[in-house]
């Protein structure tokens, strides 16, 4: 299946212009590489394209309809000081694969490696979604749990205890609402802190 | 990998089951970026496409080992590997979820659940689907912007005010008649191309994705199909028949690629089929209602006609291919207000790419139909494509509408429109012709994706057929309706 690269959000894109002007004055190429890789995954229609926007500010099609995404998009955007790929994949319901999309989504996270798995739940129906976060973790994944439609959840009267589930997990979860952005900010800053200390550790 | 298994897993299996995952993971030496652990797994429930990468990165001897490994822990006569892992997994997800979330209130039915049920109910479902069609579709689409806007555009801002200047514009620039036609001639590229796109189908469609959107970030379409789905039961249509429809209502050709989901090549084959034949997409889906929508009863009897050969083409497939719907998956997401900002950017996003594939097509359309007229094989095919027409009855003044149809299903709608605009053709023409369009494949886009997926062959071979079924069916629909008188001559 194809790909397709979206590229940076405009504000970085004259950074890269600027890069490249550096390199003709100078006669050293600065070529901006991503310095990290995100993908993204989750079962179908849990909001994996709008945190894709969210985070990287470009657009892809995003509906109230399960399986929309077939393709696999890629976006760049800063988390703090670090250029990173944003890749959305298409709805995995197990590493266990059975469609051709979901052949895609493994693939790319066996493939690519990336450095963090960002794996977005409906909050509504945890129990149903959780068996694939452990399957992340237990395939040695960086996850980063990312509780969905916590407005959803919280009109129907549920509520979720984080700390509890991160503590028992093991890996980081945060709460978001995706259509209005709510928790993005917190969803970044938690990157930020797993990647800044990751290139620290490796500079060791 | 990144992170090694040195803390306990978080998942623990049985003990018979740890042992073998043990076992088969001390056999794995290559990287593959997943732990071994998990590769582990996924041998052991026989993934395909992971026996396949062991075989590739894997000395020859350890495929044999493994799958002794399996065959002597499968003897106990327990359950499947398969279905203690996952019942492990689900078993931890319970308890993590018993400690983690609380239910406040009691779920009493919500009043979005109450809605749910009543839009899936066979009769307030098909109700409120009349509805909808009646108002936001025909009203506003049909009515107000194929009509009331489409004509301020077509006959005032581009008839009396764009168009002359422009046309003395490029008489004067360029002395040859015959360049002067490229431009601004009857086939010309801004007389007939930019016009198509900007005032016959830029309002139309735009309407069409603000609705359109609207009603899909509502979380209606999954319910629709299930109504749909219900309602096809009801006749004896069932199962796998229903998915290419459903499939199709964005985008044919995405749809298209989307039939590898589909297993067997027959299915598919049918899935693809139907999709070019009677499933409109979306923004096709808009133009044509708009079209017939000008006359009293065009757009009941053009969707008379075209669930008619949907449903007969369906039946039979379902005939050919009978059984349960292999694993389609239809999550109902809940019902949502839309919000104003999202469905602008998707409406937006939408026109955008709309635009895109469609202008650079209609001019060159202009520009082949230019020298067609120059070197007069533009008339030949017209002549030839005269006789079908005249056939089912229509005027050959429709001709190139037909020819247009064959470019886009919409590109000749828009040539219709235009027709109708001017007065030229009647209102059975107009539906009659509509009808036949409808049933073209839908873009070259999407024939070219037939190909891809079916091979030179039976692409167009499937393209011949489509193209006849759809004379066919507007022969029927053309007699119908005049031994009716279903619509006034």
């Amino acid at each position: 299946m194809s790909e397709k690269s979206l590229g940076t959000n405009r504000r970085r894109s004259i950074g890269a212009a600027l890069a490249a002007l550096w390199g003709r004055l100078w006669h050293r190429p600065l070529e901006i590489q991503p310095a990290k890789k995100i993908a993204i995954v989750g079962n179908p229609n849990v909001g994996k394209s709008l945190v894709f926007n969210r985070l990287t500010g470009l657009y892809v099609t995003v509906s109230n309809y399960p399986g929309t995404t077939v393709e696999v998009f890629r976006g760049r955007t800063y988390i703090g000081n670090l250029l990173c790929e944003i890749v959305d994949t298409p709805g995995l319901y197990s590493l266990l694969v059975s469609s051709e999309e979901e052949k895609v989504a493994r693939r790319l996270l066996m493939d690519e490696t990336p450095d963090i798995v960002v794996h977005i739940v409906d909050a509504k129906n945890l129990e149903r979604m959780l068996p694939l976060t452990l399957q992340l973790i237990e395939a040695g994944f960086r996850v980063v749990l990312t509780l969905n439609m916590m407005d959803e959840a919280q009109r129907l009267g549920l509520e979720v205890n984080a700390v509890t589930l991160s503590a028992h997990l093991g890996v980081p979860v945060v709460e978001v609402v995706a259509t209005d952005g709510r928790g993005i900010p917190t969803l970044r800053r938690v990157l930020y802190e797993i990647l800044s200390s990751d290139s620290a550790s490796r500079s060791v | 990998m990144k992170s090694s298994a040195a803390t306990a897993p978080l998942v623990q299996y049985d003990p018979s089951l740890e042992n073998l995952i043990a076992q088969v993971e001390s056999l794995l030496t290559a990287d593959y970026g997943l732990s071994k652990r998990s590769l582990a797994l996924l041998i052991i429930q026989e993934d395909p496409e992971i026996w396949q990468l062991v075989f590739q990165k894997e000395p020859e001897t350890t495929q044999g080992k493994i799958r002794r490994l399996l065959q002597s822990a499968g003897r106990g006569g327990e359950r499947s590997p398969l279905y203690r892992i996952v019942t492990a997994r689900q078993r931890l997800s319970e308890a993590l979820c018993r400690q983690c979330v609380r239910q406040r209130a009691p779920t009493l039915p919500t009043l979005s659940q109450q809605i749910s049920d009543l839009l899936i109910n066979p009769l307030y479902g098909s109700i409120f689907l009349a509805l909808l069609l009646y108002f936001a579709f025909y009203q506003f689409v049909g009515v107000f912007a194929a009509g009331t806007v489409v004509e301020f555009l077509e006959d005032t801002l581009f008839g009396e005010y764009l168009l002359p200047p422009i046309i003395r514009f490029f008489q004067w620039l360029i002395p040859w008649s015959i360049l002067q036609d490229l431009f601004v001639g009857e086939y010309g590229l801004i007389t007939l191309g930019v016009r198509y796109a900007l005032a016959l189908l830029l309002p139309i469609v735009t309407a069409f994705f603000l609705v359109f959107s609207l009603v899909e970030d509502s979380g209606y379409f999954p319910r629709l199909a299930l109504l749909v789905d219900r309602l096809f039961k009801k006749i004896g249509l069932s199962g796998r028949a229903v998915i290419p429809m459903v499939l199709g209502f964005g985008c044919d050709t995405m749809a298209t690629m989307v039939t590898r989901i589909l297993e067997t090549r027959r299915e598919r084959m049918i899935a693809i089929f139907l999709l070019a034949l009677a499933v409109p997409c979306s923004a096709q889906l808009g133009v044509l209602m708009a079209t017939v929508s000008k006359i009293p009863f065009g757009i009941a009897i053009w969707a008379f006609f075209v669930s008619l050969m949907f449903l007969t083409v369906g039946f039979l497939s379902s005939r050919i291919l009978p059984g349960e719907p292999p694993r389609f998956y239809l999550e109902v997401v809940p019902l949502r207000l839309p919000r104003l900002e999202n469905v602008l950017a998707k409406t937006l996003s939408r026109l955008q790419w709309y635009l895109w594939e469609v202008t650079p097509l209609f001019l060159l359309a202009s520009f082949l139909i230019w020298l067609g007229q120059l070197t007069h094989i533009f008339d030949l095919i017209i002549a030839v494509l005269s006789y079908p027409v005249a056939w089912i009855g229509l005027p050959s003044s429709l001709a190139p509408v037909i020819l247009f149809g064959f470019f886009r299903r919409d590109y000749g709608a828009a040539g219709l429109l235009d027709m109708v605009e001017k007065g030229v053709i009647g209102g059975k023409d107009l539906v009659v012709t509509a009808i036949v369009l409808t049933l073209f494949v839908p873009c070259i886009a999407n024939f070219l994706m037939m190909v891809r997926e079916q091979g030179w062959k039976t692409g167009v071979l499937m393209t011949v057929l489509i193209f006849t079924l759809a004379f066919f069916t507007g022969w029927v629909a053309s007699h119908l309706i005049t031994w009716t008188r279903l619509i006034p001559a």
